[in-house]
């Protein structure tokens, strides 16, 4: 009887794949932003006008989520490269040899087209089609087109995070709306003062430089990125109002989006007058934590208005 | 030309972590089974009993 413990041992048996843990396939699917995800396409079912039944909201959630999961995986496998070089991926599933790319690319594109098809098929087509498109907006023209070819990458990718919410109303009405609309631009204007604040805060210029990714404080400086971060945040606060004018929230929401954007636009103005020394760091580090409560504020003050029966304003425009 | 590469068996550890992945598969796919079915009954609704026989 031969002894096939030497064969087990063989260093080249990593080659071959199938040595990721089930963790491992977790960690491919970036659970942090898929709960982001679940939340604010929550909020997006919650705020459409019209109802759905808990059931199918549920599985609307499912497939978004997984979708989410799915752009996840899908970056990892091509970006694996860019992360074998970063510290702060260094240690994702494909840089540490647990998961193959090519394994990656499998599990990202079957829970892709599953995500898809199953949106599509159990609530509506618009519904399945707005994930598709997220999908295909985040992989191919964020990770592998614009995210190493302009400084303004992280805008760009910002926009596939706002589309959750859009795709939970589009699951209620099975159409794209104004006020779906303006929670997209939410998120959408939200991410880049959110991402360049840590950017500053955590000093990862070094390791986006090294990789050779554009950050805009790599390519334009920190002063330029404080500038940036200042627009955004003022940008943000008259968009945060658009729900309002829509008449998809009413005067709570109203209160609490004015009092949060003050907070917000102070913050960035600290961020931007404050350039060097600890008190910069700390001010980067002060909005980059305030701007998580913030989105999160934003979206459960629209929830708590569903869920309170709190009626919304009469629509202004739209 | 280099030589292909033998086969290579999968260590004990590499079974145990195949044998975890197999059956979070299983309870996934039986899952979705479950909430395709669900999901099935509840957009039928009251069509069924109500339809034109």
């Amino acid at each position: 009887m031969s002894d096939i413990s030497t064969d087990i041992a063989s260093p080249t048996a990593a080659a071959y794949g199938g040595q990721g843990a089930v963790g491992d396939y977790v960690a491919l699917l970036k659970p942090r932003v898929m709960s982001l995800s679940i939340f604010t396409a929550l909020v997006g079912i919650a705020a459409a006008p019209g109802t759905l039944h808990p059931w199918l909201a549920a599985m609307a959630l499912i497939a978004i989520a997984v979708g989410a999961g799915a752009c996840g995986a899908l970056n990892m496998w091509y970006d694996a490269d860019i992360d074998a070089v970063m510290r702060r991926t260094l240690s994702r599933p494909v840089p540490r040899g647990r998961i193959l790319p090519g394994e990656a690319l499998g599990f990202g594109a079957t829970l892709a087209v599953g995500s898809v098809l199953a949106l599509g098929l159990m609530l509506n087509v618009v519904a399945g089609a707005l994930l598709a498109f997220t999908i295909f907006f985040y992989i191919v023209i964020y990770t592998v087109w614009l995210k190493r070819a302009t400084p303004q990458n992280i805008v760009i990718g910002g926009a596939a995070g706002a589309f959750p919410p859009m795709i939970g109303w589009a699951a209620v009405t099975g159409s794209v709306d104004l006020g779906s609309i303006a929670l997209f631009l939410i998120i959408f204007n939200w991410t880049p003062p959110h991402f360049w604040a840590l950017a500053l805060w955590r000093n990862v210029n070094a390791d986006y430089a090294r990789a050779g990714i554009p950050m805009l404080p790599v390519v334009a400086g920190p002063r330029e990125t404080r500038r940036q971060i200042l627009i955004y945040s003022l940008l943000l606060a008259p968009v945060t109002l658009l729900p309002s004018l829509l008449g998809v929230t009413g005067l709570v929401y109203t209160m609490v989006a004015v009092a949060l954007d003050l907070v917000f636009i102070a913050c960035a103005v600290r961020v931007f007058r404050l350039s060097d020394g600890p008190a910069a760091e700390k001010a980067c580090r002060g909005l980059f934590s305030f701007s998580i409560v913030w989105l999160f504020l934003i979206f459960a003050t629209i929830l708590a208005e569903r869920l309170l029966g709190l009626v919304p304003f009469q629509p202004v425009i739209g | 030309m280099s030589a292909p590469l033998p086969p290579q068996p999968f260590g004990p550890e590499d079974l145990a972590r195949r044998r975890r992945r197999a059956i979070v598969m299983a309870l996934v796919l039986g899952g979705l089974v479950a909430l395709f079915f669900v999901t099935t009954i509840v957009r039928l609704g009251g069509n069924v009993a109500l339809r034109s026989l």
